[in-house]
């Protein structure tokens, strides 16, 4: 079922938990001028997602679901349209208010990791809490005990070339939960990782799911969406479905 | 951040070291340059200072160089109303055969009346003349290092007439009475001896070289050198605030070509600077847009990138003035056997140094650090 259209805060009452929706999308639109031609890379989307669940979206190439994933993490402002997280509409927030939104609403996990090269696993992770004005202390006890969640407890102090694929995701995965996001964003985050490290991912993901942190993954690997509760699959800017109602 | 500043320095030192070898050098420039300046600066400030606040009278239609004047013209001068007294003195140089002389550089010989002898200058041993010394001599510091001197010791002073197609030179021997402590301005190249004795061996007798005249305090000294002119004929006459101004404009040129030095030091380093750091945020491009989606503030990203430019002129400052002054040190030490320095480095100059490398930095780090926070996180991340 295509749930774009119910509309209805928090009623929708077709997922999980039933509690308030934590991400919700109204009528979402960006276009784009190719030249004279305008293209509509999300055309009307709405949806509603709940605080801890996993949810995917996915489809082919150009179907817009990486500018889903940039207009909720105010990467880039739709052309009409709303996205409210935890009630707050952050489609309207000033340029100015943007960062703030990013570092305490949004955590993002990239496809090819995105560390800092000259920093350590630890410094990786603290890097975000900085932005926050974590105190130093408080930064280090953080990372350490994300970086042991993540199971890189012994590696704290390694750099990201010392680390393998699979743990420098990791690295990003504590580095994305250190401000204890409303959202967790993954831009396919096992996109550059092999099939072993993806199930690690994986797992890893899910059990954060299960301890109530929200993740939305857009992927094109279909063996990571089956492995998630919801999927969203996009088409030509639109939901073309969505599992959510199943 | 400032560890995040120092690692990306630390990381790239190659292209860091160049830059702050750029604004080094740039810096050593300005102080090289700017010493010189300060040097002649204070020289002439001093020289004025102990020169006093009297009006200096010279001969009609000399130009900076040294002419005559009778010694009849002091006793015309002295009647001038607003004039409290007037004396002459005579100048030449103390080696003819040498070259030199004149207000800034040579060794000179200055024929003084004892009792209007400048006392400014401490003595650090012996005594100033007193009436009746016969060819007695009181000596700057630096004739008494470069010949050796020590009060009792005899000085030989030269004298050179042209007489039809040959010269005749003359020498005579004077014995040091007192020698003068460091005072960093043409006292340091003097011998004063008295007026009576220069005029007989230099053979111009009745004759001054200047004449300076004394005048109640608080009265307008423009005034009364304007009315020396009006009075006296064929002199010249200037107030100490005009002598300081003629001076200071003699100047110009010189600062002139430290200025020209200063701007192509600036325009070297800023170039280097800038240059580096727009390669550094278009190599980081996509850590900016990373920083930027972990939720860091523009004025973060700008106080990173303006950081390091920032240091890196305060390093590269701090090079320059180090270098600059070894260099000046020990050019002036070099230049001190022959009896003067060249180069003054004052605090004033340090600090002019090291701001100009620090606004280098900054004013041309400036631009790269706007680029980098205009970047969309979007498709910095995208970047590859």
């Amino acid at each position: 079922m295509n749930n774009s259209n119910n509309g209805k805060n928090g009623t929708n009452g077709d997922h999980a938990t039933g509690s308030e929706p934590v991400l919700r999308i109204r009528d979402l639109r960006k276009t784009y001028m190719q030249g004279k031609i305008p293209v509509h890379a999300l055309d009307g989307v709405s949806f509603d997602v709940k605080k801890g669940e996993l949810l995917s979206i996915v489809g082919p190439s150009g179907s817009g679901k990486s500018t889903l994933l940039s207009m909720i993490g105010l990467l880039d402002r739709p052309t009409d349209g709303s996205v409210f997280i935890d009630g707050v509409e952050i489609t309207k927030a000033k340029e100015s208010e943007a960062p703030r939104i990013r570092r305490e609403k949004i955590g993002f996990v990239f496809q090819h990791f995105n560390l800092l090269s000259t920093l350590t696993a630890m410094e990786n992770v603290d890097i975000a809490m900085r932005f926050r004005g974590t105190s130093k202390n408080r930064r280090k006890e953080r990372a350490f005990e994300l970086l042991t969640m993540v199971g890189l407890g012994d590696r704290v102090k390694h750099k990201p070339s010392e680390l393998s694929g699979g743990q420098q995701q990791r690295v990003a995965i504590a580095r994305a939960l250190s401000n204890e996001p409303a959202i967790l964003l993954a831009d396919e985050p096992t996109g550059a990782v092999d099939t072993k490290t993806r199930e690690v991912i994986v797992e890893l993901l899910k059990g954060l799911s299960e301890k109530g942190q929200t993740i939305i993954i857009v992927t094109h690997d279909m063996e990571v969406a089956r492995e998630t509760e919801r999927i969203i699959t996009m088409r030509d800017g639109k939901i073309a479905t969505d599992t959510g109602g199943r | 951040m400032f560890d995040l500043i120092i690692r990306s320095m630390t990381q790239r030192k190659m292209r860091t070291g160049l830059t702050i070898f750029g604004i080094a050098l740039g810096i050593f420039a300005v102080v090289v340059m700017g010493g010189m300046s300060e040097h002649m600066t204070l020289f002439i400030d001093k020289s004025l200072k102990l020169v006093g606040s009297n009006i200096q009278v010279e001969p009609d239609g000399t130009f900076g160089g040294i002419g005559t004047l009778d010694e009849s013209k002091i006793r015309q001068v002295k009647r001038v109303p607003g004039v409290t007294d007037a004396y002459g003195i005579l100048i030449t140089s103390l080696d003819p055969e040498s070259g030199g002389g004149g207000f800034t550089g040579g060794d000179m010989v200055f024929g003084v009346d004892p009792e209007q002898q400048m006392k400014d200058a401490k003595l650090t041993s012996g005594r100033y003349l007193i009436p009746g010394d016969g060819y007695k001599a009181v000596v700057g510091s630096s004739i008494a290092r470069k010949f050796n001197l020590k009060v009792g010791d005899e000085l030989e002073m030269k004298s050179k007439r042209l007489q039809r197609t040959s010269s005749i030179t003359e020498t005579r021997n004077v014995s040091v009475v007192g020698i003068l402590e460091y005072t960093g301005s043409f006292f340091d190249t003097s011998v004063q001896i008295p007026l009576d004795r220069a005029q007989k061996f230099y053979k111009m007798e009745n004759t001054v070289s200047l004449i300076y005249a004394k005048y109640a305090p608080g009265s307008d000294s423009t005034e009364i050198a304007r009315r020396i002119e009006l009075s006296v004929e064929n002199v010249k006459s200037k107030s100490p605030e005009q002598n300081r101004k003629e001076i200071e404009g003699q100047l110009v040129i010189f600062s002139l070509i430290t200025i020209s030095a200063a701007v192509l030091a600036a325009i070297i380093g800023g170039l280097s600077v800038m240059n580096t750091m727009l390669m550094s945020v278009s190599e980081r491009t996509k850590e900016f847009g990373l920083l930027k989606a972990l939720g860091a503030e523009r004025k973060t990203i700008l106080f990173m990138t303006m950081g390091e430019a920032a240091l890196m002129g305060v390093i590269g400052g701090i090079t320059g003035i180090v270098a600059g002054g070894i260099l000046t040190h020990f050019l002036n030490k070099s230049f001190e056997a022959q009896g003067s320095a060249l180069f003054a480095i004052t605090p004033r100059l340090i600090l002019v140094g090291l701001l100009f490398a620090i606004s280098l930095g900054v004013i041309c780090g400036t631009y790269p650090a706007y680029r980098a926070t205009k970047m969309s996180p979007m498709e910095a991340l995208r970047y590859e």
